[in-house]
């Protein structure tokens, strides 16, 4: 009777208190024998003011019990156990401790989640954008980082090859910031690589595509001119090279490919933002991704990003006549124009180079297609004016979206 | 005796980004930002010993009343090998815009009861962020830049503002606001961007007017 008063009592105390505590909890493991224990073990669980919280219940001999105990009966409990014998381990020694340790493990799992986690939302750094491709690398087994080359001022070029298997399959290729200050550019080639490793395997479009062909994504293709924007000069163009005999650094990187070279629609002048270069290929920038693209001979498609404008262009800009393959760019390129416009309403004009924006000489993708990469494609990507290459932070996503659906409409043709 | 161009074409592009800066200056101010949303039609005449003119179907929306785009007519007459002259441009506006009394009223308390002249500098920054208090200084600029790429616009560039690189506001013992502004404007044929000296004066009724232009010399 003593027994059953101390046990009401300590379960009224509990209940008043309104734990949610489970300090000085133990979790033990009590290891039947026989039918007869196995009911003495049901008579303890019907015990209610114990308030006994078994995870696994007795049922047959031949099984585990496992029940907590709170802190104020585990006394009790455990000579009522030995006095009938019955053997018993300790599984958890105090719960509360336990759950603290898991407490902190989760934080500190949600800090490094948080802190590695990469704000696809806003600019970034060289620095930082080498560390996401770093993260997307080992986050990925089909994803690799290649250096295929050094700026002028010595920074690595790197591509992230997206490839799940096979030996060069026949492969596209996709670049950005070629030049410097189209900041949206790079920004959208970060959230596109990271869509398309982390829709292989759940979205069908992208899982076929990689299933068959390899991808090569160069999302900034001009460093050296890309940190000066962030140091010195946001409205830079062109690369950081010497020119020799002039006080002016750079060549327009798109201006410095074999087609058309030197032709109408680029500058002889050092001084100017679409000087082409003292040669073709003179800039290193361009000539590792030349040399990259020769040696590994089975590319199909070449496109590259731009801003400003909302255009979608073909070649030819070196001159003004049409590519032999007209029909069939002109209609892919307004299939993959209406996908981009499918998401937000944004209208992007459809072309070729020399008809919708100017006759430009040296130009990368009449370079890729007169090299036999038939589905050459460049886009000017958002706005139209008003932020122009300042455009907004907020811009960033939604034009990456919408752009991505773009560049998978004519990578479904390639395919 | 007119050709039709296709819209996407670069000389229809252009000659419409001309009438839009005119327009712009015209119509536009701390309250009013126009930019083209599309152009629906373009044709162009040569038109011997004179040069050449476009005409153009357009529309136009301000950027702070989007739901609601203005259809426009004009024509932009580019004066036969000329690079001193501006474009002759005549633009009709179909429909009304939306008022700005208020916005403009506000504006105009504002900075008439600032101590200190305004002054500020690289609007948008590099990440594209406006300041919402600086958000009129951006739209007026806008809207000078209308007058300087109407009058230095030819057949062969395509202008924008790139940037307001720097602002200062000058008091007056007149009425008007004035404001120095050094503009980017990028000219997208040569891809140029160049600094570019801008005094603009305002007023709530009178509207926006550029009293003084001048290029600076060299690069951005």
């Amino acid at each position: 009777a003593n027994m059953k008063l101390i046990f009401f009592f300590s379960a009224l105390i509990g209940a008043s208190l309104c734990l949610e505590t489970f300090v000085g909890h133990q979790v033990l493991r009590i290891k039947t024998k026989n039918e007869e224990e196995v009911k003495q073990l049901q008579l303890l669980e019907s015990l209610e003011h114990l308030q006994l919280d078994f995870w696994i219940n007795p049922s047959a001999p031949a099984l585990p019990v496992d029940v907590r105990i709170p802190a104020v009966n585990v006394q009790s409990v455990k000579a009522f156990l030995e006095s009938q014998g019955i053997e018993y381990s300790i599984l958890i020694e105090d719960l509360q401790d336990v759950l603290d340790k898991e407490k902190q493990d989760m934080a500190e799992s949600a800090q490094r989640q948080r802190s590695s986690s990469f704000d696809f939302g806003a600019y970034h750094t060289l620095d930082d954008i080498y560390k996401e491709l770093d993260h997307l690398a080992s986050e990925y087994s089909f994803v690799e980082k290649i250096q295929i080359g050094e700026s002028y001022e010595k920074r690595p070029l790197y591509v992230l090859k997206f490839s799940t298997g096979g030996s060069n399959r026949p492969a596209i290729w996709l670049d950005a910031g070629i030049h410097s200050r189209e900041w949206v550019t790079q920004a959208s080639a970060l959230w596109i690589a990271n869509k398309i490793a982390s829709d292989y395997g759940t979205d069908a479009s992208v899982t076929s595509l990689l299933d068959k062909m390899d991808l090569f994504l160069l999302p900034v293709a001009n460093p050296d001119g890309f940190v000066y924007t962030h140091t010195s000069n946001r409205m830079w163009r062109k690369t950081r090279s010497k020119i020799p005999g002039s006080i002016c650094l750079g060549v327009d990187p798109n201006r410095n490919w074999d087609a058309g070279f030197g032709g109408p629609g680029a500058s002889n002048k050092p001084c100017s933002e679409s000087y082409h270069g003292p040669s073709a290929n003179s800039e290193v920038e361009v000539k590792s991704v030349v040399d990259f693209i020769k040696n590994h001979g089975n590319f199909k498609a070449f496109l590259t990003l731009h801003s400003y404008s909302q255009l979608l262009m073909y070649p030819y800009g070196y001159k003004c006549t049409r590519p032999d393959d007209y029909a069939e760019l002109e209609s892919l390129g307004r299939a993959a124009a209406s996908s981009i416009r499918s998401l937000y309403g944004t209208t992007f004009q459809v072309g070729s180079i020399c008809k919708t924006i100017y006759q430009a000489s040296g130009g990368s993708i009449d370079w890729s297609y007169d090299n036999g990469i038939k589905y050459s494609f460049a886009f000017e990507l958002r706005d139209t004016g008003r932020y122009g290459f300042l455009l907004p932070a907020s811009q960033i996503i939604p034009t990456a979206k919408e752009t991505w659906l773009g560049l998978k409409r004519i990578m479904e043709h390639v395919q | 005796r007119a050709m039709e161009l296709p819209p996407s074409h670069f000389s229809a592009a252009r000659a419409a980004a001309v009438a839009v800066g005119y327009l712009r200056y015209l119509r536009g101010g701390p309250g009013r930002g126009l930019e083209l949303r599309a152009l629906r039609r373009a044709r162009r005449q040569d038109m011997d010993d004179v040069g050449h003119k476009y005409y153009l179907e357009l529309e136009l929306e301000d950027v702070l009343d989007k739901g609601r785009t203005a259809h426009c007519t004009a024509e932009v007459l580019y004066h036969l090998g000329s690079k001193s002259t501006a474009p002759d441009v005549q633009v009709t506006v179909q429909g009304e815009l939306r008022s700005t009394e208020e916005a403009d009223e506000e504006f105009y308390n504002r900075i008439r009861s600032l101590e200190k002249e305004l002054v500020a500098e690289n609007i948008p920054d590099s990440h594209g962020s406006v300041p919402p208090e600086l958000e009129p200084i951006h739209l007026l600029a806008w809207a000078a830049s209308g007058y300087v790429i109407w009058q230095n616009s030819t057949e062969n560039t395509k202008f924008h503002l790139a940037q307001v690189k720097h602002v200062k506001q000058v008091k007056r013992s007149d009425e008007d606001l004035q404001f120095d502004y050094v503009l980017l404007l990028h000219e997208m044929v040569s891809q140029e961007v160049m600094p570019w000296e801008v005094t603009v004066l305002w007023h709530p009724r009178r509207g926006a007017r550029v009293s003084r232009d001048r290029r600076q010399p060299g690069h951005a």
